[in-house]
């Protein structure tokens, strides 16, 4: 994401800077001092001023050590750069307290912008907390820009615009993609050639038939037969071409997607989380189902056709023109026409059947809201004001489709009509022709063949653009993933460290969207074989630090330390095969339970196994199946409560051996006696190891050395469970609300 | 529309104290404009450096029941304002100014063009805070309907525009709109 635009001269020299003042940010923004729209705003940081111009006209410029904190406030629709204007004595003392008693600092709004400058405006609030701290690193933004500077258009979670990327271009990378299958290719292209020239061929017999024989009073019979034979053969043959080459196209168009979602799906179990964290999820679940489909159909449907219509089209209206000059000029008349019509039809059509299916989906969406709650319905009594609700859907569902139909019966047939019309006109001045002797009837029939196959083929033709483009982008979005790096954010020569279990969170920051943290400057040490309880509301940012530490995200500030070695220059592979996790919801995969619990350590043993399962309290219920450790769970398997999964989950986890653990609400939503047992199961799994734990219910926290209380981002408490009720702060809350 | 609401009013789930809150109005509370170009209130004799006024009801109701939260201490509420008419003139002057400033949804007055292309749609309208181009996609929720014919509007980005009333535009602004009726 660009973040340093470029400056017109007179906004430079009315910048005044100094002589080593150096330029390090300059954004647009939109929303102008009057509250309205502007198109020309920018926002400018130097190492000395942050300014903002609109238009040529500078409307603020600040010191920049007058910035004490500056953040991009989120408004509703909008945002705003706000600073804490003013001089602080000692910069480092800014909790609000010291700040209240100073009232040297006010809050000051800087610039206003739109949702459309928020990811960009989150950096360069970092980018001046940086610089007016003293600092002068430059914040660099990884993300992708999301619409295109030169065509406006979205770009589709790639790195460039798909539509506007000419390097290489289209040609080179879909050449590319049919190089390692040139042999098909090669006899694909014969066939279309071959296909072409029957096409193209069959009315010159026909002509024959016409000239040499039909209109000859003497017509040689033998002549005649042929004709009719040469013109059964080619027919014939037209088939056996396009079945052959239908046939080579889907096969080919199915290798060539096989083999694409081969290599996708290599390439992603490679990424860094990061990547496929910064996705929605199934965005890429998309582009190799998906997109590796429109390559597929492209292949079999519009490839199979390029170079016949192609073909046929040129030589075509070569062989019109050759034939009749006059008439080929008149029958290419309505061509625009034509042309002009399918687009407007086909659009039109578009946007109708779109509003129809949109229609369809309230219906759905309706119906699907109650009847998944339908007890709600019928206790407050409302079935009749639902039942009226879903009729109007209805109606209207109806009464667009009604008018869409009428549409296609009367358009449709119209346009057809329209775009023969070119044929009558042949006809007519071709006859004309023909009765004057200046054509033959044979020529004739040959022209209005030639002129059928045009307009037969144009309509492919106009279709040919959306399919291209429509391949163009899922190209792009498969091949922004091919060119991936695999394991980016991890040091050059990574460490493969075998964790002690002293853990460091230094000023560390994050937030899923850059525009809004989710954690601030966590600071917190732990020492080897401390059990850690985390509480807090819910979306405090609990799970996210844990996310953190487990390293599914790379921190945006900061730095987190495992026995003082930076996180990012472990192995990440390795760091995580000692990190022991044991999560709310637990994931079986399809398969037995033997392989479920060997899924950390394929290799384990019988006993082994045995043994994890004893102490995960999960052995007694496992031998009591009539299939024993081979049972079969997941999806089709059998089904097992919450607190056996959760106790496969935790053999799982006692098998690895981890060094460090993690336990994400272990316990929660559970009866009480599977969560004694798991209790058990747990402590005889924690001893010894560092482990972090997350829980709703504070009885299970009662073995923890200290406790977290993370609340606004930050941490709030932190201390023992008797230094916390002695403060009676957060905490003390907590417990005294659960206790009722 | 809801999510956005969230993300900007970050509620605190953790407050225990749930008594009825507390009214403010022209008898116990002075709002000042700060230097900054904020809003600043003086409530039974606490001043508050910076306070952010929120609507509660924002599209059936927006200048009543507003919430008075205090922007230093984590956006706790302070309390609430049942109806801007009843605090004095100037007083709304600067609450209304600052509500401007939170609430940015501009209403579309008048509808240039919308193109659909692969799944999003480009929209080229008048608005009451000028021109601008926008783009929506059409496989989301991008539009929501306040009622039978107000709508909200959500770009990609995330920016709201509101359209009062659809029977306002003229017959071909509005077959431009179908689509998303």
């Amino acid at each position: 994401m660009k973040l340093k635009y470029n400056l017109s001269e007179d906004r430079i020299r009315q910048l005044k800077m100094e002589r080593d003042e150096k330029l390090y940010y300059a954004i647009p923004y939109d929303i102008g001092e009057n509250g309205r729209w502007i198109d020309d705003g920018m926002c400018v940081v130097t190492s000395e001023n942050v300014a903002a111009f609109e238009g040529d006209r500078l409307v603020e410029k600040l010191p920049i050590k007058m910035c004490c904190r500056t953040r991009a406030e989120a408004a509703v629709g909008a945002g705003m750069l706000v600073t804490e204007y003013g001089a602080l004595e000692n910069k480092d003392e800014k909790t609000s307290e010291q700040r209240d008693a100073a009232h040297t600092v006010t809050e000051k709004l800087i610039v206003r912008y739109s949702a459309k400058h928020r990811t960009r405006f989150a950096y360069i609030a970092r980018g001046i907390n940086i610089l007016s701290g003293g600092r002068t690193e430059e914040v660099v933004s990884k993300e992708y820009e999301s619409v295109c500077e030169i065509c406006g258009r979205i770009i589709p979670g790639t790195k460039e615009c798909p539509y506007c990327n000419k390097k290489g271009g289209f040609w080179h990378d879909f050449l590319g993609m049919l190089a390692p299958y040139k042999k098909s290719v090669g006899g694909i292209v014969c066939l279309m050639i071959m296909a072409a020239v029957v096409t193209l061929l069959n009315p010159e017999i026909q002509k024959h038939l016409v000239d040499d024989v039909l209109t000859k009073t003497n017509g040689d019979i033998k002549k005649a037969l042929w004709c009719i034979a040469g013109m059964f053969m080619l027919g014939g043959g037209i088939v056996v071409i396009n079945v052959l080459k239908s046939y080579y196209c889907t096969v080919l168009g199915a290798r060539i997607a096989a083999d694409k979602r081969d290599t996708l799906f290599k390439v992603i179990q490679g990424l860094p989380l990061t990547y496929i964290n910064d996705r929605r999820p199934g965005e890429l679940m998309n582009r190799v189902v998906n997109d590796t489909r429109v390559i597929k159909d492209f292949m079999s449907n519009t490839f199979c056709n390029l170079f016949t219509v192609s073909f046929i089209f040129v030589w075509d209206v070569i062989f019109m023109v050759m034939l009749n000059p006059k008439l080929a000029l008149f029958s290419f008349i309505s061509v625009p026409l034509a042309v002009w019509g399918t687009l407007t039809f086909r659009e039109s059509i578009h946007r109708r059947f779109h509003l129809q299916g949109k229609k369809d989906d309230d219906i759905s969406s309706n119906l699907q809201d109650v009847l998944s709650g339908i007890r709600v319905v019928k206790t407050y009594g409302k079935e009749q004001k639902e039942r009226q609700r879903f009729n109007r859907f209805a109606d209207e569902y109806c009464r667009v489709a009604f008018r869409n139909e009428r549409f296609w019966a009367i358009f449709n047939p119209t346009l057809r009509f329209i775009m023969g019309f070119g044929i009558f006109l042949v006809v007519l001045l071709g006859g004309m022709d023909v009765l004057n002797e200046r054509m033959s009837a044979g020529e004739l029939l040959q022209f209005v063949t030639y002129t059928t196959l045009l307009y037969q083929y144009l309509e492919w033709m106009t279709g040919m653009p959306r399919d291209l483009t429509r391949l163009v982008a899922s190209m792009e979005r498969i091949n922004d993933v091919l060119i991936q790096e695999p394991f980016i954010g991890e040091e050059e020569k990574p460490d493969r460290h075998e964790i002690k279990g002293d853990i460091e969170f230094r000023h560390a920051t994050f937030g899923y969207k850059s525009y809004q943290p989710v954690l601030e400057d966590i600071n917190l040490k732990v020492k080897q074989g401390e059990m850690i309880g985390i509480v807090g509301p819910s979306g405090a940012g609990k799970s996210t630090l844990i996310n953190l530490l487990m390293r599914l995200y790379e921190i945006d500030d900061g730095e987190i330390f495992v026995d003082d070695i930076p996180i990012r220059n472990i192995e990440s592979r390795h760091y995580h095969e000692q990190l022991g996790v044991v999560l709310q919801e637990t994931f079986l995969f399809t398969g037995t339970i033997l392989s479920n619990i060997r899924f950390a350590k394929p290799d384990a043993t019988y006993e082994e196994v045995i043994n994890a399962a004893k102490l995960a309290n999960a052995h007694d219920f496992i031998s009591a199946m009539p299939d024993g450790y081979n049972t079969y769970v997941g999806e089709k398997g059998s089904t097992l409560s919450g607190g056996e999964r959760q106790r496969i989950a935790i053999a799982r986890a006692i098998l690895k051996n981890p060094r460090m653990l993690i336990l994400d609400e272990a316990t929660s939503s559970l009866d009480t006696e599977s969560e004694f047992l798991i209790q058990q199961a747990l402590e005889r799994l924690i001893k010894g190891k560092t482990t972090f734990a997350i829980a709703h219910r504070l009885s299970t926290l009662k073995n923890a050395d200290r406790l977290l209380v993370i609340d606004g981002h930050r941490i709030a408490e932190i201390g023992s469970h008797e230094e916390l009720m002695e403060k009676r702060g957060i905490y003390y809350g907590l417990v005294k609300a659960q206790m009722g | 529309m809801s999510k956005e609401m969230i993300n900007v009013e970050a509620e605190r789930p953790m407050a225990t104290d749930t008594d009825k809150s507390k009214t403010i109005n022209s008898g116990n509370a002075v709002f000042t404009k700060t230097e900054g170009g904020f809003i600043g209130m003086e409530l039974d004799g606490k001043k508050y450096d910076r306070v952010k006024v929120i609507r509660l009801f924002p599209f059936t109701d927006p200048d009543k029941y507003m919430s008075v939260r205090d922007v230093m201490d984590g956006d706790k509420e302070i309390g609430i304002i049942e109806d801007i008419k009843e605090l004095p003139e100037e007083t709304v002057k600067i609450l209304l100014e600052q509500q401007e400033l939170y609430y940015f949804t501009p209403v579309i007055t008048k509808v240039i063009s919308i193109k659909d292309e692969y799944g999003y749609a480009y929209f080229d309208v008048e608005t009451d805070k000028g021109r601008c181009k926008f783009t929506i996609n059409m496989g989301a929720d991008a539009v929501s309907k306040l009622s039978d014919t107000r709508l909200l509007i959500t770009d990609v980005d995330g920016n709201r525009f509101e359209i009062a009333n659809v029977l306002d535009f003229t017959v071909k602004e509005q077959r431009k709109l179908d689509l998303f009726l």
